[in-house]
């Protein structure tokens, strides 16, 4: 069986990025989920798959019904990446809210002293 | 004819030391209102600038939040001092404080809830690209969110302390002003529009942070976003 270059690198790409994700989840690093684990095994795993064993993705186009191997792939990987993105600015937006949340509680914990102020400047004038 | 209610005018602020003490003073010789200025994380004096003028109501955001979020905070802040009636004005002194009475008069009448500053659209009034950026921001509004209007973009406007109080969007930057307008619809709160004047200086239109064609785009990018998050 002839070995082209892209498996090679490609299953060493996978390897480090599946081994990394494995040993984050098992020292229960902060913010790896299961699901971020799951993520990473189908992503990496299914490349790692496909590197070593090129006519899986007869498989794949034949499960998704859509003729030529590799088209299959690419759009099945066009997908995994929108919906990775779709999460990640979902995420990145509940977080830009709970920061306007929080720069609010704050100001606004400084309102009773303001109006103190305001009320004593009032009295004086 | 004046009545008791409380009228309250909050400024959203960022790097506007220059002239936020003489928008303030505009104000206070236009009539008697309590003045809160949120400071939205400026790396200028403004907050000390706000903080200097007797009587202002000033708080201020740790980092920048975007216009939207400073205006909120402002909103809320003006709920709790017991406003009546609720103005929103810009601080870089682009909007006329004489005009307030006018604005805030339909309230008073109980006519309705929430009242739009109209800017006039006419070539030599108002800038030729804003006239088109304008349009284009009533058309957007109007596509996703169901309602048209005269002036989506404007940040001049008064709300009773009913639509104050309902009025809730997460929106923090500058489609802050059209998800307001979606707040109206969905809420059926009583609105009308008002025309209102603007004076567009060196100073407010020199300014990088302002509402310009780049950032327009990445306000219609956030607006699209948000009707799919």
């Amino acid at each position: 069986m002839k070995i082209h270059v892209y498996q090679v690198v490609i299953i060493c790409i996978s390897s480090v990025m599946l081994f990394q994700g494995i040993k984050d989840f098992l020292k229960r690093e902060t913010g790896q989920t299961f699901l971020k684990l799951a993520v990473r095994l189908i992503v990496w795993g299914g490349m790692a798959l496909v590197a070593v064993y090129p006519n899986s993705t007869m498989l794949v186009a034949k499960f998704i019904g859509i003729e030529g191997n590799i088209n299959a792939v690419i759009l099945t990987g066009f997908l995994l990446v929108f919906l990775l993105i779709f999460k990640l600015l979902s995420a990145i937006e509940k977080i830009e809210q709970n920061i306007s949340e929080l720069t609010r509680k704050e100001a606004l914990s400084h309102l009773d002293d303001q109006i103190t102020t305001a009320r004593h400047e009032d009295v004086q004038k | 004819m004046m009545d008791d209610k409380t009228v309250a005018i909050v400024i959203p602020a960022y790097n506007e030391s220059e002239v936020i003490a003489e928008v303030i003073k505009e104000i206070r010789d236009a009539g008697e209102y309590r003045i809160v200025v949120v400071d939205d994380g400026s790396s200028d004096a403004t907050y000390q600038a706000a903080k200097a003028c007797a009587g202002v109501v000033a708080l201020r955001h740790r980092i920048n939040r975007g216009k939207g979020a400073a205006t909120k905070t402002g909103i809320m802040a003006a709920n709790r001092l017991g406003a009546d009636i609720i103005v929103t004005m810009d601080g870089d002194g682009q909007h006329d404080p004489t005009d307030i009475r006018a604005l805030i008069q339909p309230i008073r009448e109980k006519a309705c809830d929430v009242v739009l500053g109209t800017r006039p659209k006419v070539k030599g009034e108002m800038p030729y690209i804003k006239i088109i950026a304008n349009r284009i921001g009533n058309i957007v509004t109007w596509l996703l969110y169901g309602m048209h209007v005269s002036d989506s973009q404007s940040g001049f406007r008064a709300y009773s302390h009913f639509a104050a109080s309902i009025i809730d969007t997460k929106a923090d930057k500058y489609e802050y002003d059209s998800k307001v307008i979606r707040e109206i619809n969905n809420n059926r709160l009583r609105f009308t529009e008002v025309p209102i004047q603007v004076r567009y200086t060196a100073y407010s239109m020199g300014k990088v942070q302002k509402q310009g064609f780049i950032n327009g785009i990445k306000t219609l990018v956030r607006m699209i976003w948000g009707m799919l998050v």
